[in-house]
């Protein structure tokens, strides 16, 4: 009756320190592929320069003539165009600093909500 | 049982030939990069980026500390309807590069202004070349306040906004 051969059984070891290495190298690189994604995603989602954009506007613009129509204008173009509820009002004469303008401006998206309280001279 | 240490010169040169093995895989794998998709949102971060500077540039008056004139290039642009100097001028803030190679930016400009029945209308008005459908763009906006669109002849906000992508 042959007896069991244990002849090599460093070298199959070694087989499976191997074959482990490479296992969790391929893990790696798998995850590399996905690194940076929400990320990028989270910084591009996040309207900056929407918000920048509208909020210059309106502070610029508040002694604009025609001011019904314009705000109509944003407040409508903004949610077909931008989806975005885009509203603001001129709190200077309810509760505002002597000589100062106020402006509450309010941006939602439905992903990032801002909301200011504008002051200037 | 007989204890043997003949196999001790093989059991070196098979720890020896597995971190060869490991770290050719290593160097291998290591010589590619991988363009994920988080790296094409980098690509459109800096593209966004590039095209809303842009369009901050044109859209704020040339002097605003003497109160001069307060009209920006884009306001006068769509009032007077001479869309050939936004194609020029949009084209050379994208472009410059600081004397290298032009870049190979396309763009599809179009601006909506709302009707007095609340309906949006969106007016195409300049492009390097029209969407195939097989283009990746970014979109960049920009308010302007004008005093006429194809809306109506009165002050009013109107939304332009830019379709930006690479050839």
């Amino acid at each position: 009756m042959a007896r069991l051969n244990d002849d090599a059984q460093w070298i199959v070891l070694m087989g499976f320190l191997v074959s482990f290495g490479f296992f969790f190298l391929a893990l790696i690189i798998n995850q590399s592929t996905i690194v940076g994604q929400t990320t990028a995603e989270s910084v591009i989602e996040f309207p900056k320069n929407d918000i920048r954009d509208v909020r210059d506007m309106i502070t610029r613009n508040t002694t604009v003539s025609n001011e019904v129509e314009v705000k109509r204008d944003i407040r409508t173009i903004s949610m077909s165009r931008k989806d975005a509820v885009v509203d603001y009002t001129d709190t200077t004469a309810i509760s505002c600093y002597q000589n100062y303008i106020c402006m509450d401006i309010t941006f939602n998206n439905g992903v990032t909500e801002y909301h200011e309280n504008w002051i200037s001279r | 049982m007989k204890n043997t240490d003949g196999g001790q010169l093989y059991t070196i040169e098979g720890f020896a030939a597995g971190l060869i093995m490991v770290i050719t895989a290593y160097l291998v794998v290591n010589a590619t990069s991988i363009y994920t998709a988080g790296d094409t949102h980098i690509n459109d971060m800096q593209l966004e980026t590039l095209g809303s500077d842009a369009l901050t540039v044109m859209g704020t008056p040339m002097n605003t500390t003497e109160n001069v004139d307060d009209t920006n290039t884009l306001q006068s642009i769509l009032e007077s309807g001479n869309y050939d100097v936004f194609r020029t001028k949009f084209l050379e803030l994208l472009n410059t590069t600081g004397g290298g190679r032009k870049q190979d930016i396309q763009f599809n400009a179009s601006y909506s202004c709302r009707n007095s029945d609340d309906s949006i209308k969106t007016v195409p008005f300049s492009a390097t070349r029209n969407l195939t459908g097989g283009e990746h763009p970014v979109r960049v906006t920009k308010w302007v306040i004008v005093d006429q669109s194809s809306c109506k002849n009165q002050k009013q906000a109107v939304l332009v906004e830019v379709l930006l992508w690479r050839d």
